[in-house]
């Protein structure tokens, strides 16, 4: 990837959305039609400069990217923009998109990148105030499968933020391994081809990741 | 001390135990697994365990919709601007084309001419570097910097410990 020209990238999109008059007249169906392409079919639809085909892309894989942003962030507004981020990246990108791997892979690898950069950028410039925010926004966001008394709410929360605390405190990789099955619920292999690593490696970081986060939440257990 | 409360479950299945909680074991492992935890208080204790604490490390968010139409609508923007400032980055980059090198450089050498010539404060202040125009050409820099980074996900821990966050060993 060393040899990108982001300019050059860009140049298959400047055409506006609706060029021209027959697709505007044909808008409805395409729409249709797109909807129905595999995300291959739009990504190679997309490197030919159709921006349709692009926003299809956003609006099928969106709301995944924006939770798994979440997941890191557990902010809404933060999730937003590194999930729009990531969109963007990709977006500059998509030429050097080779297919070797399925797009969906390829983006949530890039979703996760920009996720574990800026954990990395709040780190070095405001761990402080980070850490701050979190504390003030955070609530219990599981949805048990009993309600919780109120008592019981507010051990919830202090356990979450601790939770919290304690994810921070994990290399990334075991971070990630952990955020991508406890909250996205993605299987082993999914989550190996994300991380581009074997399966057993991301069974041991969600082991280790596991562990830390016992022993954080020892005293409250 | 909590720690003295801590469930124990057989060590060499810890690992295992944290799969099936998530449903991430095979039939045959599953089943033998489970019929073990039957049996063992240690193992049945980690997976309540398990069960109670790890859905509170769930971040979970659930935007209305109107959230996404704007949601849409800043990305559209945000991809127009790219396009726009990539538009400006080609517009920068045409004059290094070897067609025009020739006029560049009969450019710069009248510049530094003119430089030579008037000194060196004729060039500062208001006459300074157009900073909107540097600061366009910055995402571009840090897109390539992160991509070179996509391809080494191996050294994020790497880049924690130096940036002194993390202090666990992978
Ligand atoms: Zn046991």
């Amino acid at each position: 990837m060393a040899c990108l020209q982001p300019a050059e990238e860009l140049e298959i999109f400047r055409r506006p959305l609706h060029s021209d008059a027959n697709e505007r007249v044909s808008g409805k169906g395409r729409t249709s039609q797109l909807a129905h392409s595999g995300d291959e079919e739009l990504v190679a639809l997309a490197q030919q400069g159709d921006r349709r085909a692009f926003e299809e892309l956003i609006e099928r894989h969106k709301q995944k990217a924006y939770h798994i942003a979440f997941g890191f962030a557990r902010d809404r507004e933060e999730a937003k923009d590194l999930s729009q981020e990531a969109f963007l990246k990709a977006f500059s990108y998509l030429k050097n998109f080779d297919g070797r791997s399925s797009f969906y892979t390829w983006f949530y690898r890039i979703v996760v990148n920009v996720c574990l950069d800026y954990k990395r950028r709040a780190k070095r410039t405001s761990a402080g105030e980070f850490d701050e925010n979190i504390e003030s926004e955070m609530e219990p966001s599981h949805t048990p499968s009993r309600p919780l008394a109120p008592e019981q709410h507010v051990l919830a929360g202090q356990l979450s933020r601790k939770v919290d605390a304690a994810l921070q405190k994990l290399p990334a990789k075991q971070r990630t391994a952990f955020i991508l099955k406890n909250n996205q619920g993605l299987s082993i292999r999914e989550i190996a081809d994300m991380m581009e690593t074997a399966e057993g490696t991301v069974k041991v970081h969600l082991h280790r990741a596991v562990t830390a986060l016992r022993l954080s939440l020892a005293e409250l257990a | 001390m909590a720690e003295q409360n801590r469930t124990i479950p057989c060590a060499e299945l810890e690992a295992d135990l944290v799969l099936l909680h998530y449903g991430d074991l095979d039939d045959g492992p599953r089943a033998e697994l489970r019929s073990h935890s039957a049996n063992c208080a240690g193992c049945s204790a980690y997976l309540t365990e398990l069960a109670t604490l790890l859905p509170l490390a769930v971040a979970s968010d659930a935007p209305a919709q109107e959230f996404w139409m704007d949601y849409n609508r800043e990305l559209r923007h945000k991809i127009d601007a790219a396009v726009e400032s990539k538009s400006w980055w080609q517009r920068f980059t045409a004059m290094f084309r070897p067609g025009y090198l020739p006029a560049f450089a009969t450019a710069a050498v009248v510049v530094l001419a003119l430089t030579i010539t008037f000194g060196n404060g004729l060039w500062s202040g208001k006459h300074g570097v157009n900073e909107d125009e540097l600061s366009e050409a910055l995402p571009v820099a840090e897109n390539l910097e992160f991509f070179r980074a996509m391809d080494v996900l191996d050294d994020l821990d790497l880049l924690e410990v130096i940036g002194g966050g993390a202090k666990d060993a992978a």
